[in-house]
């Protein structure tokens, strides 16, 4: 109308969340776990930056990957990193990964009227010295698992590594039987060629990989010698030990 | 007086000022029970959480917007879904059994979900519906049944903390909540099932199948079902039921678990593979399959 | 046989759209078609035009090919970018490029641009937009060298350089820094080829390689692949499965080798005259 109000009512939405592509994957080995990411953020058609990190380092001994609305990630590992900074002013250690994982899942959870759009996997040593992997949702469901892809090639990536970490669908040979653990330079070839072919075949992934490799205390490096483009992260002497390993993948 | 009786206590002026301070909730949800381990009761120390709510006139329909339900799979948030959840009382006690098959829409989020959640050594709680909500509100549940045990004494009722979950979710009565669970367990007055849902719904029986597959479950369990089944029957009863919802239900499948409540509490009897118990069965002679019912009776199925 | 009179009215029949409106309202989601969404561009020079395309054809966000050709042909000296709709722009050039053919037996000329241009518009514009064909159009004729685009709708553009697509406004960037009036061969060549990248690099719905056509009054020469530089890079590990590694429920062997005996029984060869 023209003094400015409408004929109709108008429907409004609030809508905060958007989509920012990308995928994010972590496999647990026996006493190591791996947690990977691409670095593409995009919007659409467009990418926004071809270099967002969405691997976050927490502790010695954990790691966090986060996919779905950057924004919402973003400020959702900075209060994870609060809390456990908290944790260590108030115990004078860190927080063990168990406990990580019940603290993400509380806190998404309080979220559950107004979820954070997230998917969260947690990768990184147990008390025990074990790999461990846990993957939730986006209101905080949780579960520890060997293996987890998430984001936009999830659909394409997961069924390569239940095929390759799982061995779905392979008969063993007469005889034998199928390792419960791969060596840590298998699942390095098997996380770098997730990525290489779902830049291959999604738009939304590519750009850059980044790859933490968490190893428990006292396990030999010498695996991650012939690793290319390694840098490594460990600050205290002793202890587990955290590299990361950094690609570029095509920008198409 | 004394500052940490002051600081639990729920009358007087400091519980009063506490409660305001909620109320107001300058910055958001950062309690003092973040900082530390507030001697050890963690976020336990301020009573029931918070929950974060959007500033809109409508939040439910803002959290169905959003979120998936069953009937809108193309919303940005999957939650996830599918079940198939059943539990039985008889002679020996209760059996559980679940599949472990989560969905968000057509994708299979997870073959390897946990569906039985384990309260305490005495109770168990199945998940149907959001896994969030049924993972989080039992949990919960778990720790205030430990709270009851502290201050009365004595282990809690099957009805009593089926009626503290189900009061609870009550209280977010269409929010959006989504959870359809069977709390087990065995208490005094002995095996116990109590069939709880977010709408509310608090029922006490004898046999319970909650989720898209019940209706196949619910096949395969009253044809089998009487009381006086032995402890093998009744789990092979349990396990028989979740394969023919597996083998059904799209949204149901991957593996089995199977639980037994007893007097002295619950024991985890194993994880079965659907696929497994189709061509192999449990024993790995005879599968469920129906291939062994027809093999040799038509010219189509010629004798091995 | 006798068909049942059916009233049928004059002009063109949008029941099968009305349809599909109402049963996507209903939620039945329609097949998804492939799209190209796309980097296409055209550009002027001093012989001729210079016609390029970027690789990749999508479904959502999947590469559902990751080196289709995207430059259709018309006729020797016209060529048409397809993006939109891949099934719309390839059958849609493909029936325009039979009609220039019949058109230029039935005149015994060569066919001119505009009148690929205008049969591809009056056809777009029949279909109201339905047909999602968004292309460009690019030939030399006996008036000299056009260049058009020409949208779903039907509506056309005449002009020295142009870009359409999901990649087009990255494109039209480049164009606009670059182009100049009168460029060479190489230059114009060096230019389509940096529109086209761009695209190709900063559109997630354009990728892999460059297509390109240089078509002069003399002779058209198509540059299939370009530049390739989107390799697909060597795999960490070979995933080659062992014989046996599909589980079987039944094995069945059967002799597809016809076996027959001839016996001869001495008679006369048959007359086969």
């Amino acid at each position: 109308m023209p003094d400015g109000s409408f004929e109709r009512p108008q429907q409004r939405q609030f809508n905060p969340y958007s989509e920012n592509g990308g995928t994010i994957l972590a496999i647990a080995g026996a006493d190591f776990s791996v947690i990977a990411g691409d670095t593409r953020q995009s919007e659409g058609y467009s990418i926004q930056t071809r270099y967002a990190p969405k691997v976050f380092r927490l502790t010695e001994r954990a790691v966090l990957a986060v996919n779905g609305f950057a924004a919402d990630g973003n400020m959702f590992v900075k209060k994870v990193k609060q809390r456990l900074e908290w944790y260590r002013h108030a115990h004078a250690k860190d927080m063990p990964l168990r406990a990580i994982a019940r603290l993400i899942q509380t806190m998404l959870y309080a979220q559950r009227f107004f979820p954070y759009y997230v998917y969260n996997i947690l990768g990184g040593i147990e008390e025990d010295g074990t790999g461990a992997v846990y993957s939730f949702d986006p209101v905080g469901s949780y579960e520890r698992e060997a293996c987890r892809a998430a984001g936009a090639a999830q659909s394409l990536v997961q069924p390569f590594l239940d095929n390759q970490i799982y061995f779905k669908n392979q008969t063993p040979a007469p005889g034998t039987n199928h390792p419960t653990h791969l060596p840590l330079p298998d699942v390095l070839s098997i996380v770098i060629d997730s990525f290489t072919s779902a830049t291959e075949r999604h738009i939304e992934v590519g750009d850059g990989l980044e790859i933490y490799v968490v190893l428990a205390k006292g396990r030999s490096t010498q695996e991650l010698a012939s690793i290319g483009g390694l840098q490594e992260l460990t600050t205290r002497a002793e202890g587990d030990r955290m590299f990361v390993v950094r690609r570029d993948l095509k920008k198409d | 007086m004394n500052s940490f009786a002051d600081r639990f206590s729920t009358t007087g002026t400091a519980a009063e000022l506490r409660r305001i301070k909620e109320y107001v909730a300058e910055d958001e949800e950062v309690a003092d029970s973040m900082w530390g381990s507030e001697a050890g009761f963690g976020a336990m120390a301020h009573g029931a959480p918070n929950f974060m709510v959007p500033d809109v006139p409508d939040p439910a329909a803002f959290l169905r917007l959003h979120t998936d339900d069953h009937a809108d799979p193309s919303c940005r948030i999957k939650i996830k879904h599918g079940t198939t959840t059943l539990a039985f009382r008889y002679k020996g006690g209760v059996v559980v059994a679940v599949d472990s098959r989560a969905t968000a829409g057509s994708y299979v989020a997870s073959g390897t979900v946990k569906k039985v959640i384990e309260i305490n050594p005495y109770l168990l709680g199945t998940m149907a519906g959001g896994a969030a909500d049924c993972q989080y509100w039992e949990t919960y549940l778990g720790m205030q049944c430990r709270l009851h045990e502290l201050r009365n004494r004595e282990r809690i009722s099957v009805a009593a903390a089926s009626k503290y979950l189900s009061n609870l979710v009550y209280g977010y009565k269409g929010m959006g909540l989504s959870m359809g669970t069977m709390i087990c367990g065995w208490d005094k007055t002995g095996p116990a099932i109590f069939y709880v849902d977010s709408d509310g719904t608090r029922l006490k029986g004898d046999l319970f199948s909650v989720g898209s597959g019940s209706t196949f479950a619910y096949g395969v369990l009253d044809q089998g079902y009487h009381w006086d089944l032995t402890d093998d029957e009744a789990l092979e009863l349990g396990r028989r039921s979740i394969y023919a919802a597996g083998h059904r239900d799209a949204f149901s499948g991957n593996t089995i678990n199977l639980y037994h409540v007893q007097q002295q509490g619950w024991k985890f009897i194993g994880n079965y593979d659907v696929s497994e118990m189709h061509y192999n069965g449990p024993t790995g002679t005879q599968g469920y399959g129906y291939s062994i019912r027809t093999e040799g009776r038509s010219s189509a199925n010629p004798p091995a | 046989m006798a068909t049942a009179s059916v009233f049928c009215s004059p002009g063109f029949d949008f029941s099968h759209e009305i349809r599909n409106n109402f049963l996507q309202e209903r939620g039945v989601p329609l097949p998804k078609a492939t799209s190209t969404g796309t980097t296409i561009v055209g550009c002027l020079f001093k012989d001729g035009i210079v016609l390029g395309a970027d690789t990749r054809a999508t479904e959502g966000p999947i590469v559902a090919d990751k080196n289709c050709e995207k430059i259709h042909y018309i006729t020797d000296s016209i060529r048409c970018c397809g993006a939109g709709t891949a099934a719309d722009t390839e059958f849609t050039t493909a029936m325009i490029s039979s009609n220039m053919e019949l058109h230029a037996l039935s005149t015994g000329r060569k066919p001119r641009v505009v009148t690929a241009m205008t049969m591809l518009k009056q056809y777009l514009f029949r279909y109201q937009g339905n047909v999602g064909a968004a292309l460009v159009l690019g030939g030399v004729d006996a008036t000299g060298p056009h260049l058009f685009t020409i949208h779903p709708h039907g509506s056309t553009d005449k002009l020295p350089y142009v870009t359409m697509g999901s990649g087009s406004l990255a494109a039209m960037a480049v164009f606009e820094a670059g182009w100049r009036p009168n460029m060479e061969r190489a230059d114009a060549l060096a230019l389509v080829t940096a529109a086209v990248s761009a695209g190709i690099f900063n559109d997630l719905g354009s990728g892999s390689n460059v297509d390109a056509c240089v078509i002069t009054a003399s002779h058209t020469e198509m540059l299939r692949n370009y530049v390739r530089p989107n390799e697909r890079v060597q795999k960490e590990r070979s995933y080659g499965f062992r014989r046996g590694t599909t589980a079987w429920k039944k094995e069945d062997i059967r002799n597809m080798v016809v076996n027959e005996d001839i016996t001869f029984t001495g008679a006369e060869a048959m007359d086969t005259s």
